[in-house]
């Protein structure tokens, strides 16, 4: 095979792949879709914007593919994994190996330090890797700060501590939910160049969802969402 | 998947949650230590009372029948010395010895002391299986001769001497005005016989007794011995039948005397010392399941409060089992510190009892009891909240505050 051509098909590989997810809550017999029939997919080193109102059916569309819900109906594949059809405890795993997790509000443990916090992920995936903790610590620039608790950390800096969180078990792409949502402008500076930096040095396949036109447009591709379905994207 | 290494950290873990809140942990196990504490000390003094009633009841056979008169007022009873040589022909009577008793003030050796003066015959020291340290016990020509010869008693040779052998045999001592002669100190017995303990008593021909010292003040008993239980009810028969016709009671006269039969006493306080275990027992339990409802409490509190950060570690990963073992273990450290501590305490108030005279035997076994009631307590009632955690929608916990 032709070298250029198998590096193509390489690099054009689908981390995440949706095809007509549908999900629907029921209240009574009565039907409320949210999800009307998504089609999707992120290629590797892909940063992905998502864009959309209150009620678009956002988080609901993060939540399944964060491997937090099932849809009631279509097909998501991470990789070769087909998620859409996992059990709950292989979900779990799904979102321990293949998905780093940035919250707007951070989401650290209070009672545990940075670093503990940071190595969570690897320790439920069955060994602790307190090392490469440490590494990411120094990557995100808080290595002076590992014993630290959260509530002793500025929320910039406990958005870096999330961060070296998500790259702990080495996962296949990052979900981060409005990262800079709880930031002021210049910190939320600093941790959007720290995200691009993921991308760029790192090769990070990223998606983000966020409200900012601004930030959206440092995206490679913005996705734009409004009553369950995908209205437009935007490439640059 | 679940290793060793993995148990020590989850350990860490649930160690730091606890210590995060370490005065609502202790709260929490307040109830286990005390549930702990109560079961050894409780079987701790059920112990007590058993061997303490072995010991008032060990000079006691359960062939032993014991006579006295009714203490109801009013009744004259005829019984006396003379009753013995007549049960004596009963044929299923082995022994009979009389005890006519009363406190009077004895001095020797400059000292003072009030005892029980017991009058008795020269079996006796047979009867009550009484063994002297020194000298002899009086023979039935000091009987005959009204001879002022006395044998103390272990705790009365103490109070007098200091000693439980004191070399005293042929000293005096005044039992009430008159002097007697010292000619046999007993062992020491513990226990009581009948209505006496014999080492708080002194012992003297029954004719002195009674001529000398008690004369109509002493209380008078005697006690039988049958020839084997199987003879026990036939023999308390006779006794009647004889005594009666000796105090030439008719047939609507009531008994002028009682008959106790010992081995019958002997088993109703046994059995009247295992139902207090029994009940200090239940007491015990039921203060170990508060106890234990409290972890249920407190741990369901923890769950609702740190719901957001077990959705976080289900966000991030953690199965189902993971939350359920993290919940388990911090139900367990809570549990093996109430029950550590609680055993620490137990020691505590053991030696604090007994320091204050308390009837109280440690029962190596009731350490292991605790172990496993206090355990089988503690993660009943901590698997349900962990269960709890272990079952939250990680979509909803997250978006707990």
């Amino acid at each position: 095979m032709d070298k250029r051509l198998f590096l193509k098909i390489k690099m054009d590989r689908q981390v995440i792949f949706l095809e007509n997810i549908k999900k629907s809550y029921f209240i009574g017999i009565e039907e409320f879709p949210i999800l009307k029939g998504i089609d999707l997919s992120i290629k590797v080193g892909e940063f992905v914007a998502l864009m959309g109102p209150s009620g678009s059916g956002k988080s609901t569309l993060l939540n399944i593919i964060g491997a937090l819900d099932k849809p009631t109906e279509g097909v998501y594949r991470v990789q070769d994994k087909l998620v859409s059809s996992l059990s709950s405890d292989q979900l779990a795993e799904i979102r321990n190996k293949y998905i780093g997790f940035i919250f707007q509000n951070f989401n650290l443990i209070p009672t545990l330090s940075s670093l503990e916090n940071v190595s969570l992920p690897s320790f439920y995936s069955g060994s602790q890797n307190l090392d490469k903790a440490k590494s990411l610590l120094k990557m995100v620039g808080l290595e002076d700060q590992w014993k630290k608790k959260p509530n002793e950390l500025s929320g910039g800096q406990r958005q870096r501590v999330a961060i070296a969180r998500s790259l702990v078990n080495d996962p296949e792409f990052i979900l981060a939910d409005e990262p800079t949502g709880n930031l002021d402008s210049k910190t939320g500076k600093e941790i959007m160049d720290l995200i691009l930096s993921l991308k760029k040095d790192y090769k990070k396949t990223i998606l983000m969802v966020t409200h900012d036109p601004h930030l959206a447009d440092l995206a490679d591709r913005i996705i734009y969402l409004k009553d369950g379905r995908i209205t437009s994207k935007k490439s640059i | 998947m679940m290793s060793f290494d993995f148990f020590i950290q989850l350990f860490e873990l649930s160690w730091k949650s606890l210590r995060a809140n370490a005065f609502r942990s202790f709260l929490t196990t307040l109830g286990i230590i005390i549930g702990a504490t109560t079961i050894i000390v409780v079987v701790a003094l059920g112990e007590g009372a058993k061997k303490d009633i072995e010991a008032q009841y060990s000079n006691m056979s359960v062939t032993t029948i014991l006579i006295n008169a009714p203490s109801t007022a009013g009744v004259k009873s005829k019984l006396s010395v003379d009753d013995i040589p007549l049960v004596k022909t009963i044929s299923t009577v082995a022994d009979a010895v009389p005890m006519l008793t009363g406190k009077v003030n004895m001095t020797a050796n400059n000292t003072t002391v009030n005892f029980s003066v017991v009058g008795t015959y020269d079996d006796f020291a047979k009867v009550a299986n009484l063994n002297l340290v020194s000298g002899n016990f009086f023979a039935q020509e000091d009987e005959d001769n009204h001879t002022k010869v006395v044998i103390l008693g272990a705790t009365v040779a103490e109070e007098l001497y200091g000693t439980r052998d004191p070399k005293v045999i042929g000293e005096t001592i005044v039992l009430g005005e008159k002097e007697f002669e010292i000619i046999g100190v007993a062992e020491y017995k513990g226990g009581a016989f009948g209505p006496i303990t014999i080492d708080e008593s002194v012992f003297t021909p029954y004719s002195s007794s009674y001529r000398y010292v008690l004369g109509k003040n002493g209380k008078f008993s005697f006690n039988v011995n049958a020839t084997s239980v199987d003879t026990l009810s036939e023999t308390m028969t006779s006794i009647s039948s004889v005594l009666r016709e000796s105090h030439n009671l008719g047939a609507a006269d009531t008994d002028d005397f009682k008959l106790k039969d010992m081995g019958a006493t002997v088993a109703s306080a046994q059995s009247s010392s295992q139902t207090m275990a029994l009940l200090l027992g239940s007491v015990g339990f039921i203060v170990l399941l508060v106890g234990g409802i409290g972890i249920m409490n407190i741990m369901y509190v923890t769950v609702s409060e740190r719901t957001k950060e077990i959705g976080i570690r289900k966000a991030i990963g953690a199965k189902d089992a993971f939350i359920l073992t993290q919940f388990l273990f911090e139900a367990f450290i809570l549990t093996s510190v109430g029950f550590i501590v609680g055993t620490l305490i137990s020691f505590l108030v053991y030696y604090l009892l007994m320091s204050t005279g308390f009837k109280i035997v440690f029962v190596w076994w009731s350490v292991p009891l605790s172990f496993v009631i206090t355990f089988t307590v503690g993660m009943f009632f901590g698997f349900l909240p962990a269960k709890k955690a272990a079952s939250l929608d990680p979509i909803n916990a997250l978006r707990f505050e």
